[in-house]
């Protein structure tokens, strides 16, 4: 089988590619624009953080784009340039690099998201989309300022936006009709709280030879290094994630997102149950439950905590929406209404230029709830939250959470 | 050990021992937690430090419990209605900074000052800007507190170097100092190219109109990553202009990339200064 040959622009200009057309990878933008395909149909891929969900991540590129870079901070041994990177910023500078995964740790995710659509690149970026509220809507700012293409690796609103019974709930939330809302989606377990924790006693260890411990750090704050740190550990760590919560809960709230059709708003009160949050380790919390303006609530409970006790939250029940809550006249409206459009997935998406059905700004909206969920745990108070400022309403400390100054040379 | 001592120690204790796993997984008891904090910070400063003396170089010691009980203090003064208590503490953490204590500490007090601080604590924390171990939490905590910040930034501009002065370029730009611009402008030729980057960054997220000229050449000069950063900062610098009412000055950007980007991988860049351009009609 003949292999692929990829040809720079000057060759592919000077009509040098020839009979292996077919099977050459072209950067996109060679024949005339970024929303131009390449006849072949191929772009050319970097993977960006080769840990336990690199390849994963990759895959979601689709079967047309090919491996061309890998990149992560523990390449410092072997780390060529050309195809094994260590630093993001070269493989971003690379001109056949269409399209890039990333799937490092969460307090990168919107840094390379945001520089990779800044050289011109498309991304799908692993879940949680950021570390923070204010890097999200930094993300979806790039997205729209370079007209890129923007997933979260998370698709189960994929499978909700062919589903009739979301459809319907969807088609009836976003009319507006029905106010106030009562309906109440309570998640319980599922959110790996006690997997996802940190050490509060670790002593600092050597750094490996073969890390970059200053560049995995990043924006965050430079710590000891410590093994648990790092290598899939550091989601419970506030430095890089957010707990087993925000590295779950994208999963299970972006399709509930989507079905009650809250992509463009948030939450405006937030209350968590739950014990003093350690400063730097994620730990033990009860439950939490957010508000919207229009009275649909989100509940999650963990059922880790307190220990030894029944489900610690009891006050509400789940309750959905129906055509019956409204009156006939509405209803005759909801029925009326046309179907929303499909949502397009990445692959899709990258040949259309078509929006992608996980896009920035929708997913920016799904992570600010575990984002506010973590702030209630945090700080130990109510937050009252402004969805169109995005910032948190009279407690200037709570707001300092949202968005959350970084190291040089690292900033939104 | 006199009596407040051990009285204090014996609040401190009642914080949460770790799990096998050095976890804080089980036994989180939230009532016994709050009641010992209440009473720690009933005994005011000298309690406030006394905790303080039981904190530690990382892997010099065991200060897990002091460590913890530190920041439910910061929490407590913050969820108080009375906002003395939460200024009387970080005073107190403030007044332990830039001496003795080990530098690790003191990132510790400057993190917890970056939760309760207020402008009480600007002047100490600017001190610390010029610190090669505590300029990039101090920095931080400033940018988190705004209220005061920027004249910290300012003035310690000039004494600062190496990663000091990129760290506080770059809070310059987050904290929009208009009056730094000049200042920012002529490290726009830096030798640095952090430097150069953090400078166009920040004149830009300033919104600097007389810095346009000087991002553009940037810019145009600039390869690789720096170019698409700087490309970056004129794309961001006309959105504030335009933000500003300033369309004239904007467009005048938008149409300089849109002209100028002809090398197609650049395609993209001339797109976006045509929706920029686009939005400014």
């Amino acid at each position: 089988m003949q292999k692929s040959k990829r040809v720079t622009r000057r060759q592919f200009l000077k009509g040098s590619v020839g009979a292996a057309a077919v099977f050459t990878i072209v950067p996109r933008h060679v024949l005339g624009g970024s929303g131009q395909t390449p006849p072949s149909e191929k772009f050319g891929g970097a993977l960006i953080g080769c840990g336990g969900r690199g390849n994963g991540t990759f895959g979601g590129l689709g079967p047309n784009v090919e491996k061309l870079a890998i990149c992560d901070v523990k390449f410092v041994k072997h780390a060529d340039n050309k195809k094994v990177y260590r630093d993001f910023r070269r493989v971003l500078e690379r001109k056949d690099i269409d399209v890039v995964a990333i799937a490092t740790p969460p307090h990168w995710h919107a840094l390379i998201s945001i520089a990779a659509m800044e050289a011109g690149k498309d991304v799908l970026c692993e879940k949680p989309m950021t570390r923070f509220i204010a890097e999200g809507r930094a993300v979806a700012e790039a997205e729209k300022r370079y007209n890129r293409i923007f997933q979260i690796g998370t698709f189960g609103r994929f499978g909700r936006s062919k589903n009739q019974g979301d459809i319907l709930t969807h088609k009836i939330m976003k009319s507006g009709l029905l106010k106030p809302c009562k309906a109440v989606h309570i998640k319980r377990g599922g959110l790996k709280v006690r997997e996802w924790s940190g050490m509060v006693n670790a002593q600092p260890k050597p750094i490996p030879d073969s890390l970059d411990w200053d560049m995995y750090c990043g924006p965050s704050p430079l710590r000891p290094f410590h093994p648990h740190r790092f290598g899939g550990t550091h989601r419970g760590y506030w430095d890089y994630e957010g707990g087993g919560l925000t590295d779950m809960g994208q999963h299970h709230f972006d399709p509930v997102q989507w079905t009650f059709a809250k992509d463009d708003t948030s939450p405006v009160e937030i209350e968590a149950f739950a014990p003093p949050a350690h400063p730097e380790a994620c730990g033990m919390w009860g439950y939490v439950e957010l508000k919207y303006a229009d009275g649909f609530t989100i509940v999650m409970d963990s059922t880790e905590w307190p220990e030894n006790k029944k489900p610690s939250y009891n006050r509400k029940e789940s309750r959905g929406v129906s055509l019956s809550d409204l009156s006939e006249e509405d209803q005759k409206k909801i029925k009326e209404m046309p179907d929303p459009e499909p949502l397009v997935g990445f692959p899709e998406a990258i040949r259309t230029r078509k929006q992608a059905g996980g896009h920035a700004a929708a997913s920016t909206r799904c992570v600010t709830l575990m984002h506010l969920a973590n702030i209630a745990i945090r700080t130990g108070r109510k937050i009252h939250y402004d969805p169109v400022k995005e910032e948190i309403i009279g407690d200037e400390e709570a707001n300092r959470l949202v968005n959350q100054p970084m190291r040089a040379p690292w900033h939104l | 050990m006199n009596e407040q001592t051990s009285a204090l120690v014996a609040l401190v204790n009642k914080m949460p021992d770790p799990d096998q796993r050095g976890m804080y997984c089980a036994d989180i008891d939230k009532e016994k937690i709050e009641g010992a904090i209440a009473k720690i910070l009933k005994g005011g400063r000298d309690n406030i430090i006394g905790v303080i003396d039981m904190l530690v170089e990382p892997g010099k010691g065991d200060d897990v419990k002091a460590h913890y009980a530190l920041h439910c203090m910061a929490l407590h003064v913050c969820k108080l209605k009375n906002d003395r208590p939460r200024r009387r503490f970080s005073r107190t953490l403030a007044s332990q900074l830039g001496g003795d204590r080990p530098k690790e500490v003191q990132k510790y007090l400057v993190r917890e000052l970056q939760i309760a601080g207020g402008k009480e604590v600007v002047k100490a924390l600017g001190a610390l800007l010029v610190d090669e171990e505590l300029c990039e939490p101090a920095a931080q905590a400033l940018a988190a507190i705004g209220d005061g910040a920027a004249e910290q930034f300012h003035s310690a501009l000039s004494k600062a170097s190496g990663k000091c002065r990129l760290t506080i370029m770059q809070n310059l730009g987050v904290v929009r100092d208009v009056k730094s611009a000049d200042a920012l402008k002529k490290a726009v030729s830096d030798e640095d190219g952090a430097v150069r980057i953090a400078a166009v960054w920040a004149l830009a997220n300033i919104g600097d109109a007389d810095s346009a000229n000087v991002l553009v050449r940037a810019a145009d000069q600039a390869e690789g990553w720096e170019r698409t950063q700087t490309t970056k900062a004129c794309l961001l610098l006309a959105e504030k202009l335009r933000a500003a009412g300033r369309k004239s000055e904007a467009v005048r950007i938008y149409r300089h990339l849109r002209d100028t980007r002809s090398d197609p991988a650049e395609r993209y860049v001339r797109d976006a200064a045509k929706i920029g351009l686009a939005a400014s009609d």
